[in-house]
């Protein structure tokens, strides 16, 4: 009686799980701000790691959480400054800030 | 095997769900990756409460390498990626 | 041992429901100070209490030991990104909310 419970908890978790990691990747896949898709990816490589938990794969976990969230994520973040600096105002970081900048940039260009 | 800790961990989860409403619509940047922040943590949680419910001490070291990793992604943020435009501004503010 | 494993289980519900502030102080809060402050809350005490209550239940010293630390990392990268974000969002001349 108890197992059964404890299955059916774990079943409802890996279904909520599933859910959410569709729910990301399709909003991470379908985003045209690059740097909100940096941090939807960072956040995925979590969910990714929890789903190795629950797959009885430890070891995977460890190098999902290693690498997704630790290295990928700052990698990714330096390769977006470098990206804005050499393609400049073809990208937006947000609204109010590349407001200020493109104002910068034509004072700086006049 | 308790079920008490599978339970909280359940619990836990639809919070990281809800959090994704600010990385799609927070105004600045700052907001989103404050968001990822939380999501760690909240992801530390989870495996801590599993690692107990499922009897699996393995768990521990996978939320010892997000912990330790947790702040690596918010320091290179905010020295790479954000100080670019403060820069710019600084140095049109003393011009 | 009665009492240990049942005072962790009160810890760990006390625990919950700061995470569940956090993430919707997130949502709701007007401003990007006030959301670091809702984050922080999480970050420390939610965990802490979970830490804390299954500390009580794990019944051994290394494990203990471990919850620890990790719960030492966590408090020093939430409070030294907190504080980079809040700084250079001072930097960038983001004004505080002011109820107006």
């Amino acid at each position: 009686m108890d197992a059964i419970v404890i299955y059916s908890i774990l079943t409802l978790f890996d279904i909520t799980l599933v859910l959410t990691m569709l729910w990301l990747a399709w909003y991470l896949l379908s985003t045209e701000d690059i740097f909100k898709a940096v941090v939807l990816f960072i956040s995925f490589g979590l969910l990714m790691a929890l789903a190795w938990v629950r797959m009885r794969a430890p070891d995977v976990a460890l190098a999902e959480a290693a690498l997704g969230a630790g290295l990928t994520g700052p990698l990714f973040l330096s390769a977006l400054r470098r990206m804005n600096r050499t393609r400049k105002g073809e990208r937006r970081l947000d609204s109010n800030e590349n407001r200020g900048k493109d104002h910068n940039t034509e004072q700086e260009q006049a | 095997m308790s079920w008490i800790h599978i339970i909280f961990a359940l619990i836990l989860l639809p919070a990281i769900a809800t959090g994704m409403f600010r990385i799609l619509r927070g105004p600045t940047a700052a907001d989103r990756m404050m968001t990822a922040q939380l999501f760690g943590t909240c992801g530390v949680a989870i495996l801590l409460l599993l690692s107990a419910g499922m009897n699996n001490p393995v768990l521990l070291d996978i939320a010892l390498v997000f912990a330790l990793l947790a702040a690596l992604a918010t320091v290179t943020f905010v020295s790479r990626t954000w100080r670019d435009n403060n820069k710019n501004n600084h140095g049109n503010l003393i011009q | 041992m009665e009492i240990l494993y049942n005072s962790g289980t009160l810890l760990i519900i006390m625990g919950v429901p700061f995470f569940w502030s956090g993430t919707v102080g997130l949502i709701r809060f007007p401003d990007i100070y006030t959301r670091l402050h809702a984050l922080t809350k999480a970050d420390n005490v939610g965990l802490g209490c979970i830490v804390c209550g299954l500390a009580l239940q794990s019944g051994s010293w290394t494990v203990t030991a471990k919850l620890l630390l990790i719960w030492l990392l966590v408090l020093i990268a939430s409070s030294a990104s907190c504080h980079l974000i809040a700084r250079s969002a001072m930097q960038k001349n983001i004004k505080p909310w002011m109820r107006s």
